[in-house]
């Protein structure tokens, strides 16, 4: 058996990752109502060995238009920290990992809540830094727009540089382009010394953001190639910082569909499909696209020429490339993107499924996987039951927790 | 009566902050006893430092009992009021409504300089400001009313568009558009504590307030200000049941010498603040709780909300 074993997330994602996930028949369909749910799949995670589960967040409606909002379930959850801070009292060893944005918080007051985070966990916290580039969280911030681009990532760099500093203890006192604090962090120092650090951009700003800070990157890609120049060009920016390869745990998305039969699970995510919406599909493909007016153009047809967005510029053009690519129509497009948000979907069997994985991690192009369910539980607990004891079986992946800590799980020094 | 405890969880310097598990092991004794709520402070004046932070703290009390209410402490400067609005909304599903904001109309000296307004904010504008503040997260918690949500799988109706309010805010301080992206409140909207309160802040409190909490020193203060507010309550248009008057009884007591404060009359109950200190803890468990039992009033089938346990109305219009 070879030493290095792949890294596990499970994404949660309330009803689940595909986005007519809350209309399929053995979706929990309250789920963003119930914490009981969110403590069995935490539960369900941990008892799998998985290393974290993570929470993406939004400070705000995913969809501005009110008629598609409400035909998904995405309008309503919980917030991700007091949600991971109830998880951390139900759950013992597994990692609990927040976004947060370095938009709409203050330094000072993110450093506290996941130091204390941390601290109640016992040392299991992270915190994935995001800048936000939606719109409707900008409307309920004050501003009148989004910040451009660049802004957005000179103020994390800041904001990044002052939570770690206080985490560490080190700095005391900081006084620059956006933010000052006086005083060191009042929150005690946490088993794990510092939460984990996790980043998810990938654009150019995105990357050296992460090279510079990042303990684990979360990334979208759809092809072995494309995820392993993602994986190469990241790892190779650590050097300018002083920093080692494994310093740094790479973790695509995956969107798996598992049953015993390649038939039977290609039957699951065709029955899936068939229930989204035209209207809702092209709607989140809008918001990918960073444009408002994609319904204008005939649904299908091929989909236009687009100016560069400042919205998510790494997802825009993984969207337009793989248009150009298999040739799809808008509606073709809307209806594959619906399923796992540009993310990496595999259909199969435990044992096809584990090969797809395989690849990729001994292929260089992953340290890891982040794992997201199309609907809770049902694909949860089909690949912990399934697919989790055929990686175990080809020592691919932990068969029990070697530490207490989400650092001891990834593997990851501690801070200095 | 009512009875709450506020335990302010910083710890004096040199000192070990208390652990969660004691933490928690006292609130299921306060809650065994029928205590109303506890308040979790966390931010002190001075350089200190505590383990937790109180609004994830909450959470996971949350997790580990079963009745008792749940209230934290949070400023107006250290948060932006849609986040704010966020966490109380989410922690109130959480503990299926037992979730209050404690919010102080007292700046903390070093909030400011450590929240990136290192000339500071003038009292005045702190205070126009978080009235606007609480304003702004009282509307935020009714942006959805009782029956929005759908769960219609057939007809692919998640949430019924037409029962979904935008807040559309635009004041001196903040414009927020809403709604929040978290359900209606279990109790209809989490409930509103106030307290530091300057005399000017009186009439605010008895228009928004659940819950107002006075430190006066003596009983006789605290029963002057309680009849001012209380006046101020009915000006308003509010029934004087409406909002909940508790006294603060500072950390140093003998049993006997709350008997001072059980005989005056006026306020709706007493509220003992403790500092974080697992001998000032288990003193107050074995000596005061057991006095309190004779004033605790509340009948077990009362509700499960901490609405049900104060007694007061549903939180929100709609």
């Amino acid at each position: 058996m070879s030493g290095r074993q792949m890294k596990l997330g499970l994404f949660l994602w309330a009803t689940g990752h595909h986005i007519a996930a809350w209309r399929h028949p053995d979706a929990h369909v309250t789920a963003g109502i119930d914490i009981d749910h969110y403590i069995k799949l935490a539960r369900t995670a941990e008892a799998a060995k998985f290393d974290m589960v993570f929470c993406e967040d939004a400070a705000g409606l995913r969809e501005a238009n009110v008629q598609i909002a409400s035909q998904t379930s995405r309008s309503i959850g919980f917030e991700p920290v007091s949600l991971l801070s109830a998880l951390a009292a139900q759950t013992e060893r597994i990692g609990l990992v927040s976004t947060a944005s370095t938009g709409y918080n203050e330094p000072y007051g993110l450093a506290r809540m996941f130091a204390s985070l941390d601290n109640l966990s016992g040392g299991r916290a992270g915190w994935n830094l995001v800048t936000s580039a939606s719109p409707i969280e900008a409307a309920n911030f004050g501003s009148t727009g989004l910040r451009p681009h660049a802004d957005r990532y000179e103020r994390a760099r800041e904001f990044a540089t002052v939570v770690t500093g206080l985490w560490r203890r080190g700095a005391s006192g900081h006084d620059g382009q956006s933010f000052s604090v006086r005083d060191p962090l009042d929150i005690e120092p946490s088993p794990q010394g510092a939460p984990v650090m996790v980043q998810a951009g990938a654009s150019d700003d995105g990357k050296d953001l992460a090279a510079r800070t990042a303990d684990v990157v979360f990334s979208a890609a759809q092809t072995l190639e494309e995820a392993k120049a993602f994986h190469d060009d990241l790892k190779g920016r650590l050097a300018a910082y002083g920093r080692e390869l494994d310093d740094i745990k790479i973790m695509p998305g995956v969107a798996p569909i598992v049953a015993a039969t390649k038939a039977e699970a290609q039957a699951k995510y065709d029955a899936l499909q068939e229930l989204i919406p035209d209207d809702v599909g092209v709607a989140l493909l809008s918001s990918y696209l960073s444009i408002s007016d994609l319904w204008r153009y005939p649904i299908d047809g091929p989909l236009p020429e687009l100016p560069e967005s400042e919205g998510m510029k790494s997802r825009q053009a993984l969207v337009i490339e793989q248009a150009r690519r298999d040739g799809l129509s808008i509606r073709q497009l809307a209806r594959y993107f619906a399923g796992a948000r540009g993310h990496w979907r595999v259909v199969g069997t435990p044992a096809q499924i584990a090969d797809e994985l395989q690849a990729r991690f001994e292929g260089g192009a992953a340290d890891g996987f982040n794992v997201m369910p199309s609907w809770f539980p049902g694909e949860l607990d089909a690949f912990a039951t399934l697919v989790v004891p055929e990686l175990q079986r080809r020592g691919l992946f932990r068969k029990d927790y070697e530490g207490r800590t989400l650092r001891d799980h990834l593997g990851l020094k501690r801070p200095a | 009566m009512h009875f709450a405890v506020s335990l302010d969880i910083a710890a004096a310097a040199g000192q070990a902050g208390l652990t969660f598990t004691e933490i928690a092991g006292f609130v299921r004794e306060a809650e065994a006893a029928g205590v109303d709520m506890v308040i979790i402070s966390d931010s002190a004046d001075a350089p200190s430092s505590s383990p937790f932070e109180a609004t994830t703290l909450l959470a996971a009390l949350a997790t580990v009992t079963e009745t008792i209410g749940l209230v934290a402490g949070a400023s107006t400067l250290a948060h932006q009021p849609y986040n704010l609005a966020r966490r109380f909304a989410s922690l109130d599903i959480i503990s299926h409504g037992r979730i209050g904001w404690n919010a102080t109309m007292r700046q903390n000296p070093r909030e400011a300089a450590n929240f990136s307004r290192p000339e500071g904010i003038a009292d005045s504008d702190f205070h126009r400001r978080a009235e606007e503040f609480i304003g702004i997260v009282r509307g935020l918690w009714q942006g959805w009313d009782a029956e929005a949500l759908l769960f219609d799988k057939a007809a692919g109706r998640f949430h019924d568009p037409e029962r979904m309010h935008l807040l559309d805010h635009k004041g001196e301080f903040f414009s927020v558009r809403g709604p929040l992206n978290v359900a209606r409140s279990p109790q209809d909207a989490p409930v509103l504590v106030m307290s530091g309160l300057a005399a000017a802040d009186r009439s605010f409190a008895a228009g928004a307030a659940d819950v107002v909490m006075l430190d006066e020193p003596s009983p006789e203060d605290a029963k002057a200000v309680c009849d001012d507010l209380k006046r101020r309550v009915q000006t308003v248009g509010r029934k004087p049941e409406a909002v909940k008057v508790l006294a603060t009884v500072p950390a140093e007591f003998a049993a006997d010498s709350l008997d001072d404060w059980f005989a005056s009359q006026g306020w709706d109950g007493l509220n003992f603040a403790l500092p974080a200190d697992i001998s000032a803890l288990d003193n107050f468990l074995d000596r005061v709780l057991p006095d309190l039992r004779r004033g605790l009033t509340r009948s077990t089938d009362a509700g499960a909300t901490l609405r049900d346990h104060l007694g007061l109305g549903a939180g929100g219009g709609q």
